[in-house]
């Protein structure tokens, strides 16, 4: 029962070659499969990790230009609106300069046809003064005394005065 | 009683006067077939995506027992893994087979003596392997010289000590269970049979390798 013999050697022999063949059929192909799959879920979080770290980036990105775009609308805003006030600022004084202008034309236009107004009048009246006179000398000359014809004239000629005033 | 000690001849090599190759040498191989044929029924079509439950569980069972080894050694001393794990996987089997009516083969002294004998060649190899041949002389005479013929000793104490307590556990429960069957052969053998077959094979098994990985380790310092 004790006695070491030949078949320790054949016990070896036995065991090497058990060894090569689980090695070869078990051990390595599963350690290859769980090492692929090791690989493979590496693989992928390191693609996660490099397309998460690619849109962050693409986001920043956005965001710049986002602003700048805000930043550039601004910016054509005031500018429309600065170039809106000079607009609205010339236009203004543009009109009040003409209204002025329209408005001097007119007094000189009122003024000037006033003038030839009173002149015209003035001669009308001298007309119708001699008119007057000629026709109240002529009708008067029988019936009435001298003091009551320059009455008569004069009362005559301020009414055509005061008529005159009133234009 | 003493038929069922012995390990028989079970056929005759007709050379250099005939070589007797034993009982164990014979179980040895079945279970060589044995383990050989289900490792490639099992690992047949597995797959690196989507594996099936007999993949996972086939996954679970290896890496973990590689987990248990790189744990003991560390992740450099992977190259060793693989042996370890078929000694553990043909101990296992070996020292539970008496359960399907074979004679354990770690019954016999040859077997288990080649297994230490194969472990003392490890343990030494990986030494020398990690360190150089130069350090594997001189760390017999650390820490101080006086211990060298102690150390040296201990190059075939580790191998023998691995190699009589796996011979004796794995008598001793097999004449345990054997008388057992012969004094009350039913129902009573059942828990004795779950105590000696199973869990001392396997705690044996465990232990063997674990010590071989941790003298190893030792060896390695």
């Amino acid at each position: 029962m004790l006695q070491l013999n030949v078949n320790l050697l054949f016990t070896i022999i036995n065991l090497v070659v058990l060894y090569l063949l689980l090695k070869k059929f078990l051990i390595k192909p599963v350690t290859d499969v769980m090492e692929k799959r090791e690989k493979l879920i590496a693989d992928g979080l390191n693609h996660a990790n490099e397309a998460q770290e690619e849109a962050l980036k693409m986001k920043q990105e956005y965001k710049d230009a986002l602003s700048g775009a805000r930043e550039e609308s601004a910016e054509i805003v005031e500018k429309a609106q600065v170039r809106a006030k000079a607009e609205y600022d010339r236009i203004v004084t543009e009109a009040g300069e003409k209204a002025g202008n329209i408005m001097n034309s007119a007094k000189i236009n009122i003024q000037s046809e006033r003038e030839q107004t009173i002149k015209a009048l003035q001669s009308e009246i001298a007309g119708l003064a001699m008119a007057a006179a000629e026709k109240i000398v002529s009708e008067k000359t029988e019936n009435q005394g001298n003091q009551e014809i320059y009455n008569q004239f004069l009362e005559e000629v301020g009414d055509a005065h005061e008529d005159s005033d009133n234009d | 009683m003493l038929e069922e000690l012995n390990c028989n001849i079970v056929f005759t090599i007709p050379v250099f006067g005939g070589i007797g190759v034993s009982e164990s040498v014979v179980v040895t191989w079945i279970i060589m077939a044995v383990m050989v044929l289900l490792s490639i029924i099992f690992v047949r079509n597995l797959r690196v995506e989507n594996p099936g439950r007999k993949q996972i569980v086939l996954e679970s069972v290896i890496g973990g027992v590689q987990d248990f080894f790189v744990g003991v050694m560390g992740a450099e001393n992977k190259r060793y893994i693989p042996y370890l794990i078929t000694v553990a996987l043909y101990l296992g089997v070996s020292n539970i087979i008496s359960l399907f009516g074979f004679k354990p083969p770690t019954k016999d002294l040859n077997v288990t003596a080649a297994l230490a004998i194969m472990s003392m060649f490890l343990i030494e190899y990986s030494g020398i392997h990690k360190n150089g041949f130069k350090h594997w002389v001189k760390h017999f005479a650390e820490p101080v010289p006086i211990v060298a013929p102690i150390l040296v000793l201990e190059i075939l104490i580790r191998p023998l000590s691995l190699c009589m307590r796996l011979f004796g556990n794995i008598l001793g429960s097999f004449v345990i269970m054997e008388l057992l069957k012969l004094i009350i052969p039913v129902l009573v053998p059942v828990p004795f049979s779950f105590y000696f077959d199973i869990f001392d094979g396997l705690l044996q098994a465990y232990v063997f390798v674990f010590l071989t990985a941790l003298f190893m380790n030792e060896e390695q310092e």
